[in-house]
């Protein structure tokens, strides 16, 4: 069907053949008509090139449509053959990870102790990075709770619990949220994810950042959308390792020598798409990074 | 002296069943093994076991095929399954193939033993266990599985689906302390930094609901720094 445009032709070929018929007298060439005026003409022209235009601009939709379907068809592969690939790679490594655990307890006491425990916290952690991979790859498919969610008291509570954290009295954090004309909407979604999601925004804000930098969480509805931003004042992400943060298990240059699973911009992602809302993130080297997440307004808060 | 238990541990993996069956004799039990689910049925058939630790995934005939057998046969040998149940989907296909508990690999062989002897305690002999039944009723605390609602007082309760299924993993293990991280594991699949928060969440809407009073409970009690207990005795109803 690529060569669809060669239909474009057809008229011209029927007329040159006609002609040719015409012209070899096999048929009975019969005057039609001699004279013909110049608007007549221009007429005639017009609309045949705008027919032809036309035709023009609807094979071109088509094609787009066409690719359209097939990237999203290809997105949508894709996709599935990653979780595919999550859960055989589950599936594999769990067995093994039971046998080192059962063999591991057996040698309590009797060897090197401080080896023992050393393996022991690595065969944990290895374990744990299974287990988070697996509840990511759930999460993407698994039906999730609709409740009525006060962000705002998700807000707060996130920034609460950040601020108890360890590192977290050396910067100073904020959190602005709309009173006027009216407090932010309800959403419809599972709180304990949405507490999550920003827990892993916040966290991340304050991990990555100097002490004395400064954490901005706010919100405003937009629309028929509540948006959420974390920023930072910390170190940035360079441009080119942008478009990459939000894969499983990436970490930049900037995170290797802080501690994480690499999974949390995944989670804040899936967590948020399974709400129905969009999550980008804008940054700047030395200058920061703003996270912005969309939560749709639930039908019910709706006015 | 008492006599030990016997454990019965089904597995296709003989590194963890070597491993295992090791660890269960050093903390007490008897353990025998089987590599398949034919050889399991054959074992449980000639020397009944106490209980069973039966993986799901195995050649010839699997642990779900296993267990659905003996149940068929009116066994009610205590089985722990190795697999997930997360979804509600599962939760229903869980409670129709009558295990008594469940447990995820890879998992800490204390977990195991600590689930063995709960399981144990809870065990009724030749009945079917509580997380097989299809309602569970404790006092005037009522819940149908099969149309997973609650009633008090034949009043139905208006409870999150998330304090639902807390309420059922409760009733199903009473008596039993239960941590945090476990709870948290079974109802929301999910560990995280302060998820132990929203346990403690639904746990109280579980209590307002109930009308339960934390300091002086009837139904759940609140063990300091270790977890929760549900504390009425629980029976299956009809």
């Amino acid at each position: 069907m690529k060569r669809i445009w060669l239909l474009l032709f057809l008229p011209g070929i029927l007329g040159l053949l006609l002609k040719i018929i015409l012209e070899r007298g096999w048929l009975e060439n019969s005057v039609l008509f001699l004279r013909i005026d110049l608007g007549t003409l221009a007429l005639l022209l017009g609309i045949f090139l705008s027919i032809l235009l036309f035709i023009i601009w609807g094979i071109f939709l088509w094609q787009d449509r066409q690719f359209n379907d097939e990237f999203i068809q290809y997105q949508a592969t894709t996709a599935e053959e990653r979780r595919q690939f999550l859960q055989r790679l589950d599936h594999e490594l769990k067995n093994p990870l039971t046998a080192i655990q059962a063999g591991l307890a057996n040698l309590d006491g009797s060897v090197n102790q401080p080896a023992i425990e050393s393996i022991k916290a690595q065969t944990l952690r290895l374990s744990r990075l299974v287990a988070d991979l697996r509840k990511l790859a759930e999460l993407e498919t698994r039906p999730i709770e609709r409740s009525l969610v006060n962000l705002s008291a998700i807000l707060e509570e996130a920034v609460a619990i950040i601020q108890e954290g360890p590192e977290a009295d050396q910067r100073s954090i904020t959190l602005s949220l709309p009173q006027a004309p009216w407090p932010l909407p309800e959403v419809q979604g599972d709180e304990d994810l949405l507490l999550l999601a920003l827990l892993n925004l916040l966290g991340n804000a304050v991990k990555f950042s100097e002490p004395g930098a400064t954490v901005e969480a706010r919100a405003f509805e937009d629309a028929d959308m509540v948006t959420i931003e974390v920023a930072d004042t910390g170190p940035g992400i360079p441009e080119n390792e942008v478009p990459f943060v939000w894969q499983e298990l990436y970490r930049g240059h900037g995170a290797r020598g802080v501690p994480g699973s690499g999974l949390g911009l995944a989670l804040v992602r899936a967590i948020t798409e399974r709400h129905g809302g969009q999550v980008t993130l804008r940054s700047r080297v030395r200058q920061g990074t703003v996270v912005t997440m969309k939560i749709p307004i639930g039908e019910v808060t709706k006015l | 002296m008492e006599k030990k238990p016997h454990i019965l541990l089904v597995d296709d993996e003989q590194d963890i069943t070597s491993n295992l069956s090791a660890y269960l004799n050093r903390s007490g039990f008897e353990t025998s093994v089987a590599g398949d689910g034919e050889a399991a049925l054959q074992k449980v058939d000639q020397n009944p076991p106490d209980l069973i630790v039966l993986d799901v995934l195995m050649p010839k005939v699997d642990g779900r095929e296993v267990l659905r057998q003996m149940r068929q046969a009116d066994d009610w040998t205590p089985v722990i399954l190795l697999t997930q149940v997360g979804e509600a989907s599962e939760r229903a296909m869980a409670l129709e193939e009558g295990a008594d508990d469940y447990l995820n690999k890879p998992f800490d062989p204390h977990e195991l033993v600590a689930r063995i002897r709960s399981v144990l305690r809870r065990a009724r002999p030749g009945r079917p266990p509580l997380s097989a039944a299809w309602v569970l009723v404790s006092g005037d605390l009522r819940f149908d599985r099969q149309s997973r609602r609650a009633y008090l007082d034949e009043e139905e309760l208006s409870l999150t689906p998330k304090a639902l299924v807390l309420l059922e993993y409760l009733m199903t293990h009473p008596d039993e302390l239960l941590n945090r991280e476990r709870l948290l594991d079974v109802v929301w699949g999910w560990e995280y930094p302060v998820g132990s928060r929203a346990v403690d969440t639904r746990i109280a809407e579980l209590r307002r609901t109930l009308g339960d009073d934390a300091g002086d409970p009837t139904y759940i009690e609140t063990v300091p720094s270790l977890g929760y207990r549900f504390i009425n005795p629980v029976e299956s109803g009809k």
